[in-house]
């Protein structure tokens, strides 16, 4: 038997063992018959140290529990959960989904108001350049009806051309007009990759 | 290095269906768990059933078990709801209990002989309590004390190392070293042990 081996075992019975080397030794143990006796005695000369009275050192205890186990089914940890979910669900499950579900739904609306009037104001700032998610705003602004946001990537563009055209009206003053007609030019394309190139040409114009 | 990082890797691995796992859990605490059921019951033969009856309940619980506590915590309290039950089940029906043995006694009677209650056995159970003592006192100072600390005080090694003065890697070492020892001389006395049994049975 390999020393190593046996250090790690008897390290392992006393929970000193790396968690790695737990795992690959576990599996062994799991297998070897003699690494597994060996194991056994080692529970055994701690069960003498602790003089514990009453434990019979030769006892069949193990022998007849592992044959009980040998006729139950093996385990199967990933038909647990699966078993628990149709065993029952909870009376209240069903209801929490459904709150949490509703609640959602009035976060979405909250929010959705709440950013109308702060993408309408730039915009409206800049009538004649047809913002990015006009379409969708307009809707949702004139008839004071919900509209579902279905297209998620129009999202992003508006706020970032938002953001540019705050900046645009901030620095309208100290900016050249050459930029800022470039700048403009950017948002009426809906390009925001061109128009943040065009900030960032300003800006470095405005430096100089 | 976690606590009862071996014990976790044992029942993952019981957990997903490795039967052969539990018996090294078995091993490791079956005699811990006698003398606990012992508390409850007198008869070790008794005590043997209940600790019998408290592993196949854990196992068949296992998938259960998550981790939260360490895993002997858990079995400890299965076994002590076990004994329990098994001494309020006896209180409450000790005639039926009583006609039960007699009725059954011849079998009982042969169970029991077999087991360890047997004048063999209980000079096997001795024999192999003073081989381990004889062991115990033929070791070296240090890794008797390594292995004295560990089993009857249960310090883990960092507390043995400063209590000892020595590294942690030097007390793996000691114990180690001082259960080959004592394991080398258990060994034929339960091989020799065991043979004797298998002719008894």
């Amino acid at each position: 038997m390999n020393e190593e081996l046996d250090s790690q075992l008897s390290a392992m019975f006393d929970d000193e063992l790396p968690h790695e080397e737990c795992e690959l030794l576990a599996r062994r143990l799991s297998r070897d018959e003699v690494l597994k006796a060996r194991w056994g005695r080692y529970a055994v000369v701690g069960a003498v140290i602790r003089a514990e009275r009453g434990v019979r050192l030769n006892a069949p205890l193990a022998g007849r529990v592992n044959a009980a186990i040998r006729a139950e089914p093996a385990l199967d940890r990933e038909a647990v959960p699966v078993r628990a979910a149709a065993g029952g669900m909870r009376w209240w499950q069903p209801v929490a989904g459904g709150a949490l579900a509703a609640g959602v739904a009035a976060a979405s609306v909250l929010w959705l108001r709440a950013q109308v009037p702060l993408t309408t104001v730039p915009l409206t700032a800049q009538r004649g350049a047809p913002p990015v998610a006009a379409p969708v705003l307009a809707a949702a602004v004139g008839d004071g009806s919900y509209i579902t946001p279905r297209a998620p990537r129009a999202q992003p563009l508006v706020v970032p051309s938002t953001q540019l055209a705050n900046y645009v009206v901030a620095h309208s003053m100290v900016s050249s007009p050459v930029a800022r007609r470039n700048l403009l030019s950017a948002f009426i394309s809906s390009d925001a990759a061109g128009a943040a190139d065009a900030v960032k040409t300003q800006a470095q114009g405005n430096a100089k | 290095m976690s606590a009862d990082a071996s014990d976790l890797s044992l029942v993952r691995r019981v957990q997903r269906g490795d039967k052969g796992a539990f018996d090294a859990l078995v091993l490791k605490y079956q005699h811990k768990l006698v003398k606990l059921v012992m508390r409850y019951v007198r008869n070790p033969a008794e005590a043997e059933d209940i600790a019998q009856e408290a592993f196949i309940k854990a196992y068949r619980a296992l998938p259960q078990f998550r981790g939260d506590s360490a895993f002997y915590t858990w079995l400890y309290r299965i076994a002590i709801n076990t004994a329990k039950n098994a001494v309020v089940s006896r209180d409450r029906s000790p005639i039926e209990y009583d006609l039960d043995r007699s009725s059954d006694e011849s079998y009982d009677m042969q169970g029991r002989m077999k087991d360890s209650e047997t004048p063999e056995g209980l000079v096997l159970t001795d024999e192999i309590r003073s081989t381990v003592n004889a062991a115990i006192d033929a070791l070296p100072e240090d890794l008797r004390t390594a292995i004295v600390l560990r089993e009857l005080e249960g310090l883990s090694y960092e507390e043995i190392a400063a209590a000892m003065d020595c590294p942690v890697g030097t007390v793996r070492s000691r114990i180690f070293r001082a259960r080959e020892a004592i394991d080398k001389r258990l060994r034929e006395v339960f091989e020799g042990g065991l043979g004797r049994a298998e002719e008894l049975g």
